[in-house]
């Protein structure tokens, strides 16, 4: 049957691409047994890694979730002059090498610079701390939300939202009450791929933080510092907590889908 | 105006002001550094034999890569959604891990697997492929990267899209085929077209993956971004940002294209085109407020 | 509303989180290249921390970032404010002098600013299967060389300097004892022998740690690296043998204080102690730990101070020239290097 062998090729897809490199990642991390695995993942670079990597995914995804929104919402329903524009920049981060999109904040914000000197008089460090990791990963993650949200809104259309329109509602009550729950999928979809992407943030934040141990090293700085070490069990072993994390946060994901179609039946 | 419309405009400005600042800037700053000695010497510097080398590889593995991914993607995602079977709630989570896992970690899993030391990787040797350190890995990477795109593209259109639609076709008398190509791809469309458009702007910019499993061997194996990186450790910034520029020049004709096509019918066409050709009486109110 | 009040609570959180809050001990934050981390991490921090309590009385914080030794002086010139650099490369100081963060001559130090030295050494796999005795074998058909991208890694530099400055060594040799070879013949030989090597070379990683690692996935008959990458490896039971060529280059790694960083911070004492710990008994003893050599004129390796071997011809980097010749002269747009392998992919 057709069927059968759709899905079977897809099976094999899958298992070529992701599974077989995965379940190497998850052999090589054991391969000091269990207790290598737990001291790698519990020693205080890891977890100072984890923490951090938490924080930043955290403030990238509430920005994402408004802007990335708002720019859709404006995007699908207005036409302007430079709507096209807009559009195409939205998706650019997609397309910037790590490499490059450092290169752009270290322009933007380096000690001869405008800006640089701006922030410095206030006092606040942007480069090598905080600030500017938060940016790079901003920059990479922001495509998602939008894009998840901008077909959406093109094959609903704005009927239903007319409808409540012409039926007395404001436009916060449409918002809130037609808007956001058509959206439903979409920012869950949106908000999941802003956080796998954020936590596997590498290449910029490795040139714009100053890779400081203990201060600015992400999870997958550590990562990369354990690797160029020699350490492999311990780099395998934060990468595949790392997975497990996002693959937990997915699969919740598929069971809240599960939840809501048998709901609705 | 009324409130709605204020509200749009102030959305609007919203979502410019941030897409500026966050976007525009930097790729401002990016562009800058590149023109810095004039377009003359642009052009000087994409065209030197190791940067036009590295943009050719360049593109021709992303489009490899892109008809692939759109092949297996749309596949992969009317499957997922359309057919009940054991496991798919398995293959479901597993769509978005290429984009949680760093591209380091993507890049030494595909060069532990099919690497010169491992089993499926001397099996391919045999069969005269040598995907590692060969333009063969680099589109494994780019697969491996952007292999999400497609199908996220297409699985919110596909869930939302009313069953009701292609019943309603059926039940007039149409076939599965016509079904398919006149109701199914026309509302899809927006979806597969982002997606396989977004696995190529995607597949240009790799560099952490690329890097471990090409070997980097200038105007063989070196694409794009590590040519650039080169040139930035090299302090050649000049140069690095021009191939950089040109790169992100090609992604966003891409994505403007990309924007066009997936506009509803009658907005295809630049403003001031539609608004010379079109009679008076068919120009909406709503365009002119 | 909530996104109004939201905004700027985060953006001040982002903003201060991280920010050193100044307090009675100091803090010193270095910038190391990537190989000598062990014996900064393990031995010589700790160290210098009991002995610069035991002096004034005082807690030293340090914070320390390990990269590639260019890609930290590209930070450190983009703002990145460490105290003191230990890098790879003499080239790289220079750059951070050249942008005005270093205003000392950092020359002038006792070693002339160099804290380690090595040499440029081959690893081979147990046992030597492709019988690597020489340079000249690196270049016969069928063995595979790695070394990184010198335009991404000091460490490449080195060793494609290595390979070149053999080459004129060789060709010395080949015009027989008491003459001399003219400029242009050495180059040509020396250039023979890159071309040559560079064929043989299927992966170029960008630094010379990732090139190691590769080396360790199975990748590669012989490895051109630092001697002091090698043997930590070989010492943790790794199935390499070294090879140490009687013709190879001399490294030496400067260290020095950011003038500018250390004087915003308020931490010159502390920092120019640790510049002087570096050049230490005890600092030294951590290198040698680890596979360096003993800092000074490499003659002086004749004493007993290390029991590694001394090829006969070494040369240094002021035989070739110094830095800004040698590495103009190959890694230039029409450099020897960039010309070879320009032509070697387009098959000539």
């Amino acid at each position: 049957m057709m069927r059968r062998l759709f899905i079977g090729s897809v099976w094999l897809y899958f298992a070529l691409l992701l599974i077989g490199p995965i379940l190497y990642l998850a052999v090589q991390s054991f391969d000091g047994g269990i207790s290598a695995f737990w001291n790698e993942v519990t020693k205080p670079e890891a977890l100072h890694g984890f923490t951090l990597t938490l924080e930043i995914t955290a403030i990238v995804l509430v920005l994402n979730l408004v802007f990335g929104t708002i720019t859709a919402l404006v995007l699908v329903r207005q036409d302007f002059a430079g709507r096209t524009m807009l559009s195409g920049l939205i998706d650019l981060p997609f397309s910037v090498s790590p490499v490059i999109a450092g290169f752009m904040l270290i322009l933007l914000f380096g000690p001869d610079t405008i800006l640089g000197t701006f922030f410095g008089t206030l006092g606040v460090k942007v480069l090598f701390a905080m600030p500017a990791m938060v940016l790079a990963t901003l920059f990479a993650t922001f495509p998602f939300v939008v894009r998840e949200l901008t077909p959406l809104l093109q094959t609903i259309g704005t009927d239903a939202e007319e409808a409540a329109r012409t039926l007395g509602a404001n436009e916060w009550q449409v918002f809130l009450k037609v808007t956001l729950p058509m959206l439903r999928w979409g920012f869950v979809y949106g908000a999941t791929l802003t956080v796998a992407r954020a936590i596997g943030e590498f290449g910029a934040v490795l040139v714009v933080s100053g890779n400081i141990l203990m201060l600015t090293q992400t999870a997958t700085l550590h990562i990369y510092q354990s690797y160029v070490d020699f350490n492999y069990v311990g780099a395998n072993a934060v990468a595949l907590t790392l997975l497990a994390v996002s693959f937990a946060i997915l699969t919740l994901l598929e069971v809240a889908k599960a939840k809501a179609v048998t709901t609705v039946a | 105006m009324t409130t709605h419309t204020l509200l749009q405009l102030a959305l609007r400005s919203a979502a410019v002001g941030y897409v500026s600042l966050l976007i525009l800037l930097p790729l401002a700053a990016i562009a800058h550094q590149s023109f810095v000695g004039g377009i003359d010497h642009f052009i000087q510097d994409i065209s030197t034999p190791q940067a036009s080398s590295a943009l050719a590889l360049t593109l021709e593995a992303a489009i490899i890569t892109t008809i692939i991914n759109a092949l297996f993607g749309t596949l992969s995602a009317i499957v997922l959604v359309r057919y009940e079977f054991p496991g798919r709630w398995f293959l479901n989570a597993l769509v978005d891990l290429p984009f949680a896992i760093p591209t380091l970690v993507t890049g030494l899993m595909i060069a532990a697997i099919y690497g010169p030391t491992s089993i499926l990787g001397l099996w391919l040797q045999q069969g005269g492929v040598t995907v590692l350190y060969n333009q063969p890995g680099i589109v494994l990477a780019m697969l491996f990267v952007t292999m999400p795109f497609t199908i996220r593209s297409l699985q919110p259109v596909l869930m939302e899209l009313e069953r009701e639609q292609e019943e309603a076709a059926f039940t007039l008398g149409a076939s599965p085929w016509t079904t398919f190509w006149k109701v199914t791809v026309p509302s899809v469309l927006p979806g597969l077209l982002t997606g396989v458009f977004l696995t190529f702007v995607r597949a240009l910019g790799e560099f952490g993956s690329i890097v471990i499993v090409a070997g980097n061997i200038p105007m063989k194996t070196q694409v794009a971004s590590v040519y650039v990186y080169g040139e930035i450790e090299s302090y050649n910034p000049q140069g690095a940002t021009s191939v950089s520029v040109f790169i992100l020049l090609i992604s966003f004709l891409v994505l403007v294209l990309l924007e066009r096509l997936t506009r509803p019918p009658g907005e295809r066409m630049p403003r001031w085109f539609r608004w010379s050709n079109r009679p008076l009486a068919m120009i909406r109110p709503s365009e002119i407020g | 509303m909530i996104v109004s009040y939201l905004f700027p609570i985060l953006l001040a959180w982002v903003a201060f989180s991280g920010s050193v809050m100044a307090g009675e001990s100091k803090e010193l934050t270095l910038a190391v290249y990537s190989v000598p981390k062990e014996a900064y991490e393990r031995t010589i921090i700790p160290a210098f921390q009991r002995s610069w309590k035991q002096r004034t009385g005082q807690e030293v914080r340090i914070r320390t970032s390990y990269g590639a030794s260019g890609a930290q002086a590209r930070a450190i010139i983009g703002g990145f404010d460490a105290d003191v650099a230990a890098l790879s490369l003499e080239g790289d100081l220079d750059q951070i002098a050249k942008a005005g963060l270093i205003s000392h001559d950092w020359r002038t130090g006792p070693h002339k600013g160099m804290v380690s030295a090595s040499v440029v050494a081959l690893g081979v796999r147990e046992g030597n299967p492709k019988g690597i005795k020489v340079w000249e074998d690196l270049a016969r058909p069928g063995v595979e060389v790695l070394y990184p991208n010198p335009k991404t890694s000091g460490g490449a530099m080195w060793d494609v300097i290595a390979i070149y400055g053999a080459g004129l060594k060789l060709a010395e040799q080949q015009a027989g004892a008491g003459k001399k070879p003219s400029a242009e013949s050495a180059e040509i030989v020396a250039a023979g022998l890159l071309k040559g090597i560079q064929k043989n070379v299927k992966v170029m990683d960008k630094s010379g740690r990732e090139s190691v690692t590769t080396f360790e996935r199975g990748v590669g008959d012989v490895i051109v690296t630092y001697e002091n990458e090698l043997l930590p490896r070989i010492k943790s039971h790794r199935p390499y043998e070294i090879i140490v060529p009687n013709e190879t280059v001399w490294i030496e790694n400067p260290a020095a204080l950011i003038d500018r960083h250390v004087d915003r911070h308020h931490v010159r004492d502390v920092a120019e102690a640790f510049v002087s710990f570096l050049h230490g008994e005890e600092a030294q003893a951590a290198f040698a730990e680890l596979g360096f050599r003993p800092i000074g004129q490499p003659a002086s390796q004749a004493s007993t101070r290390t029991s590694l071997p001394l090829p006969n011809r070494l040369f240094t980097i002021a035989d070739l020239g110094g830095w800004d010749t040698i590495s103009a002269k190959l890694f230039g747009p029409r450099g020897a290097w960039t010309t070879i392998v320009e032509d070697l992919a387009r098959g000539k």
